[in-house]
């Protein structure tokens, strides 16, 4: 039976792919370009599944992927149960409070009534409880570094690469909640009802997207 | 929009019929060996797990089964005051899970073994794995993996560097990912957190036969752990020369999923294209004695749901049935 490798989309799905490039994984260029769901790697019998970061987890949780490559912030927003065979180590951000530059931790740790807009709930959630600090989480799909702009929020959780697209828009980072990169995951189902054919395919994987 | 989950299956003709025979079938494969079916109520009154479904009979809060072998131990302890005989039961529990496209109602038949404690477990445990071993043939299932774990190669490291609870359960939960990575997150700034995070290296390595256990060598925990890695070793030995044909044996050195539960080996049934085991069960001598009876017990349950998920999905896996 065939095995499907799910891969993001994306600015992850763009350093996958890179990666991939020249190995016995690598999806085929000219499937890659079309609208083919099943796309062939140099590997028979191996196929590549394009798939949007945040719907990833779920096709492997659900079988129809044996293997996945995803970040680990999506994955903590997820209670998938997936296994997470390995960290990948590229893709790597910081996953940030983040404020106009002229407002400290401290201003906000003092708000009778903060807001944070995020992405990321549950690990905003969880680092508030940590903190015992209580916000008002406002969930955004996209662009989340204008909440603070246009008085949405006080601020905002978000992935930090370089800091270029914060400091365009006059924002500081004020305190790094997790550190995340990419991970190779794999359905639980999938792994441990054929661990002669998946171990060794993950291990490979993992040695290709590592180098 | 109505949402409609969690999800509650209706099983339609082969289904309820696929049903019936799978349960008819191990049942009877039960009472050969002498298990006598026992079937606890579908409202459970005692405090209730998290995952429960909840619903009011007048003003008192009660939940549906979620659970046989917890269901049965509280009839039992209040019923007997001697071990009863050996017990099989089959029926629906009701679990929500984190999943939500996992259905809520699920059919399993499983058996119990319970004795006064200081009886033979070795033995009982013997016969619990020829049981389990025979489920697949009786099911039709042609290929199938049974996983043999001991969390005791987890624990006691555990125990020995004295990581505090919280931490450890975060632990256990990255090993139960497969991710060593994970555990050396949750153990933060514990001391032993670079000793544990190596072990659990070891023990996320892929199922395999006895030499998987060859890494553990180079584990910083190999001295403590020489003893449990030879019962493990024994067991799956023993076990190794009853696997029935179509019935591969494994190690799998991190099935730490239920810690606090079972007290000793564990048994996974999985198969190509299941997305659960199929069927899982193990010793778990403590649930009785919290319960106030000196008794030990051992048992598995088949996850009849599960099997049933796997013939829609890989028919080619199974016997064609009449």
């Amino acid at each position: 039976m065939t095995v499907l490798i799910a891969l993001p989309k994306g600015r992850l799905g763009d350093e996958t792919l890179a990666r991939l490039a020249g190995t016995p994984f690598a999806p085929d260029p000219a499937a890659l370009k079309g609208r083919v769901l099943h796309i062939p790697t140099a590997t028979p019998g191996v196929e590549a599944l394009l798939l949007k970061g945040a719907d990833l987890p779920r096709y492997v949780a659900g079988g129809v992927a044996a293997l996945g490559v995803v970040g680990s912030d999506t994955l903590d927003e997820l209670d998938a149960d997936l296994l997470e065979l390995s960290d990948l180590g590229f893709g790597a951000c910081r996953l940030s409070l983040c404020a106009k530059a002229d407002v400290s931790l401290d201003d906000l740790r003092t708000k009778a009534h903060l807001r944070i807009a995020t992405k990321f709930p549950k690990a905003t959630a969880r680092w508030l409880e940590r903190e015992e600090l209580a916000a008002e989480l406002l969930p955004l799909q996209s662009s989340v570094e204008l909440a603070p702009l246009l008085g949405l929020a006080d601020a905002i959780v978000d992935l930090v690469q370089t800091g270029g697209t914060l400091k365009a828009h006059g924002l500081a980072e004020l305190a790094v909640l997790a550190r995340t990169s990419a991970r190779l995951v794999a359905g639980r189902g999938a792994y441990l009802g054929d661990p002669a054919r998946l171990g060794p395919l993950a291990r490979d994987l993992t040695t290709v997207l590592r180098a | 929009m109505a949402i409609r989950t969690p999800h509650f299956p209706d099983l339609l003709f082969d289904a309820a019929s696929r049903l019936r025979m799978w349960e008819s079938a191990l049942l009877r494969l039960l009472a050969d060996c002498g298990y006598k079916e026992l079937r606890p109520s579908l409202v459970m009154r005692e405090p209730m797990a998290q995952s429960a479904m909840r619903l009011f009979d007048q003003d008192e809060l009660v939940g549906l089964r979620w659970d046989f072998t917890e269901a049965l131990a509280r009839l039992l302890a209040s019923r007997f005051a001697e071990p009863p005989p050996r017990i099989a039961y089959a029926g629906a529990v009701f679990r929500r899970s984190a999943a939500s496209w996992e259905a809520v109602e699920r059919w399993e038949v499983g058996c119990e073994c319970i004795q006064a404690s200081g009886g033979d477990a070795a033995e009982a445990d013997l016969d619990l794995a020829r049981m389990l071993m025979a489920v697949p043939a009786a099911v039709g299932l042609k290929r199938s993996l049974l996983h043999l774990g001991d969390a005791a190669l987890w624990r006691r490291p555990l125990e020995a560097e004295a990581v505090p609870a919280p931490l450890a359960a975060a632990a256990t939960r990255a090993l139960h990912q497969r991710a060593p990575h994970r555990v050396r997150e949750a153990l933060e700034d514990h001391p032993s957190s670079t000793r544990i995070a190596d072990h659990a290296a070891f023990l996320a390595s892929e199922p395999d036969g006895l030499s998987g256990l060859d890494a553990l060598e180079s584990s910083p925990f190999a001295a403590l752990l020489a003893p449990d890695i030879e019962r493990l070793i024994a067991r799956f030995q023993t076990l190794q020369a009853l696997m029935p044909p179509g019935v591969d044996l494994r190690l799998d050195l991190a099935d730490v999923a239920d810690l606090d539960f079972y007290t000793g080996p564990t048994l996974r049934l999985w198969a190509a294209g299941a997305t659960a085991s199929l069927a899982a069960g193990g010793r778990y001598d403590l649930l009785y004695p919290e319960l106030g009876k000196p008794w030990q017990a051992a048992g598995f349950c088949v996850r009849l749901s599960a099997l049933l998920e796997l013939r829609d999905s890989r028919p080619e896996l199974f016997e064609a049935t009449p």
